[in-house]
């Protein structure tokens, strides 16, 4: 059985009426992997964030701009665990380093929430830029 | 009572002395937030209601956009010395309001009856 395995692979326009759409598929993804209601509902949340992020930053509110979204099913090893990993792609413009410092909750703020909530949805949240393309890599595990 | 809709979201309005409550059904993200921001805002900036009530019973999916959105009513309320009141939070609303540690500072209360009832804090 191969270690890393490609469930699902979405290619969608940046526009907000996207989202329902990739949370009504996201969440029975996460079921058939193995997950539980409440983490379902985590990973559903860390991508919807994941996705608003995007259109509102790297494509500043732009339509019809292209993401990419991978879906690949962590089958696990004696050494690591089974889960799901969210490759999530855009073509827009590099994060500033100090946006992806993430902003202390808490506050009576009404920004900056988006990465704290992935961040504590998910077990692994890494952004890198490739080339011209911004790449997340979320990973949750199976606990 | 008037009511708007959007994608996945429609918001009513019941008015009674003094006090707006907003009924929120649907989802609140990026696609419908600013409408919910914009209703929430006219009542408290222009209208200048000094409660505002805001169910979320049937609110079944909240992501940070549509905290950010009861945040600014808040503040709002606030900057206006009126109240912004909460009820009704769903398992899955209360689990992201939670994940902002904002729960604390907002006046929540389980249904109605206590949200109408309830002594200014």
């Amino acid at each position: 059985m191969p270690r890393r395995q490609l469930l699902l692979r979405l290619q969608l326009l940046s526009n907000p009426m996207v989202l329902c759409g990739v949370r009504g598929a996201v969440s029975p993804l996460a079921s058939v992997v193995g997950f539980g209601e409440e983490d379902c509902h985590k990973i559903t949340l860390a991508l919807d964030e994941a996705i608003t992020n995007v259109i509102r930053h790297a494509y500043g509110g732009k339509l019809e701009r292209p993401i990419e979204i991978q879906f690949h099913k962590l089958n696990g090893s004696p050494a690591t665990k089974p889960g799901l990993e969210i490759i999530l792609i855009d073509r827009g413009t590099k994060a500033r380093p100090e946006a992806l410092k993430g902003l202390p909750p808490g506050e009576l703020r009404s920004g900056g929430l988006g990465l704290h909530f992935m961040r504590q949805s998910m077990d692994t949240v890494v952004h890198t830029r490739v080339g011209s393309t911004n790449r997340l890599r979320m990973v949750k595990f199976i606990h | 009572m008037r009511g708007t809709r959007s994608i996945l979201v429609q918001i009513s309005a019941r008015h009674l002395e003094n006090t707006t409550i907003f009924d929120v059904t649907g989802d609140i993200d990026l696609a419908n937030s600013p409408a919910v921001r914009k209703a929430f805002l006219s009542e408290i900036r222009e209208k200048k209601i000094p409660r505002v009530i805001v169910n979320l019973q049937a609110v079944k999916y909240i992501d940070s956009s549509g905290i950010a959105s009861l945040v600014e009513g808040l503040k709002a309320s606030r900057d206006l010395k009126a109240r912004f009141i909460l009820f009704g939070l769903s398992k899955s609303a209360r689990e992201v309001l939670q994940l902002s540690r904002l729960l604390k500072l907002f006046e929540i209360y389980e249904n109605e009856e206590q949200a109408l009832s309830a002594e200014s804090v």
